[in-house]
């Protein structure tokens, strides 16, 4: 990555439990938004699920606050921090722009350093075969690892060191954990060239519900969710002016330690969400090509087929 | 017809345009309005809502909700809390970035710092 965060070409803030990326030299419109959002998790039983609620944003702090309280080697990250209890899972939404001018980024995400749609080891930039990103507006959000073509598995938050997440099960170590973002805006002669901008459509609801052992992510249950082929190719991002964050997850116990303040309550399980005849949601753009999901992905064993292995 | 009422009615008609969910009564319904009430906000007739209802609105058509609270000539309780808590300190900043540019701007607001990883 060509410049650190902040440095005027990329900035990082932390605004309304979201973090905003801008890319002011890129353009003023150049930025997006992203969202770590609770949900339920969804049984791990080998049925496609389709899309579970939104149930409010996951609190996120900069880690440097708390640095006199953590292992020097996690302060050196950088980044930021956010609470999950242990087998919670999440889900991430994206927002290409932050005004009302949409401005379409390439995001790649990984967790313990193992990217979700590519299933490779993180490199820095961005790869086409396998595409290693996301392009939003267009991608609304991501809700786990893209195990096969219109298929993901839920991203599910483990302890780390026990053998459940995908770093541990595709590396053999339990080093980095957490999640892993890049940003990369597009060109702005690229964007410029655009027809008129073009507003994203997000039909799914978020329910304002409810007002070491640091954590990695694990594959849990299937979930329909297509991840779209970038339709722009390589040359539309500008990768000289990426930005960057480490999210570290902290489970509730050391959410409390470090911070002072109580993690959110648990969400309901999905059988108690079921129960109450609440929406679930689908989301499907038959006109857009998707990702064939990765095998490195496809291969890893799920929370539930590790405890059995366990067992 | 106020530029509030007519973003409004932009955002939603685009939405509506794939997804029904985005009729006036639906989304009228979702932000807690009678429909009759969103339908006079788009057209002028009535003047923009409280600002909850302004907010709610924002999320319901993706729009940033500060920037939605502007368009209706308001500041949200958050922000006027933030500035009655310390007054001088913030009008001061306020007016001294007045005419800066956006990158000024943000060299102001603590960035997320990126580390080794």
């Amino acid at each position: 990555m060509a410049s650190g965060n902040g440095t005027g070409d990329t900035m990082i803030s932390i605004e309304r439990d979201g973090l905003a990326f801008r890319f002011p030299n890129v353009h003023r419109d150049a930025a997006c938004r992203i969202e770590f959002q609770r949900t339920l998790r969804i049984p791990d039983d080998g049925r496609t699920y389709p899309l579970p609620p939104g149930l409010g944003r996951f609190p996120l702090r900069h880690f440097d606050d708390f640095a006199e309280r953590l292992p020097e080697d996690s302060v050196r990250r950088g980044g930021v921090v956010m609470p999950m209890h242990q087998a919670e899972a999440v889900w991430i939404s994206f927002l290409g722009g932050l005004g009302s001018n949409p401005y379409p980024c390439a995001i790649k995400i990984a967790t313990g350093k193992v990217c979700a749609v590519g299933g490779e080891p993180w490199e820095e930039g961005l790869t086409r075969d396998p595409q290693n990103y996301l392009v939003v507006p267009g991608q609304p959000w991501l809700d786990g690892y893209c195990v096969e073509k219109g298929t993901i598995r839920q991203f599910v938050a483990m302890p780390l060191g026990e053998g459940y997440s995908a770093e541990e099960q595709l590396t053999g170590e339990a080093w980095h954990g957490g999640l892993q973002l890049a940003v990369y805006p597009m060109r702005r002669n690229v964007y410029e060239e655009l027809p008129k901008p073009r507003l994203g459509s997000r039909v799914r609801e978020v329910l304002e519900l409810f007002p070491s052992d640091l954590m990695g992510v694990a594959p849990g249950g299937r979930m329909a969710q297509q991840i779209y082929r970038d339709a722009f190719g390589l040359d539309a991002w500008d990768q000289q002016r990426g930005a960057r964050s480490f999210v570290t997850l902290a489970n509730s116990r050391q959410w409390m330690a470090i911070t002072g303040e109580r993690p959110p309550t648990k969400p309901p399980t999905a059988h108690e969400y079921a129960k109450a005849e609440l929406p679930w949601f689908l989301f499907y753009d038959r006109d857009r090509e998707e990702v064939d999901g990765a095998e490195r992905l496809g291969a890893l064993r799920t929370v539930a087929g590790t405890e059995n292995g366990l067992a | 017809m106020t530029y509030f009422g007519a973003r409004t009615r932009q955002l939603r008609e685009h939405l509506r345009q794939n997804d029904r969910r985005y009729s006036l009564r639906q989304v009228a319904h979702r932000v807690g309005v009678e429909p009759a009430y969103l339908s006079k906000i788009e057209r002028g007739v009535a003047a923009p809502p409280s600002e909850a209802t302004t907010v709610r609105l924002a999320r319901e058509l993706g729009e940033d909700p500060d920037v939605f609270l502007a368009m209706a000539g308001k500041v949200s309780s958050e922000l006027q809390a933030i500035i009655r808590k310390r007054p001088k300190l913030f009008a001061d900043l306020i007016r001294r970035l007045r005419d800066a540019p956006d990158e000024a701007i943000f060299r102001v607001v603590r960035v997320v710092r990126d580390g080794e990883w």
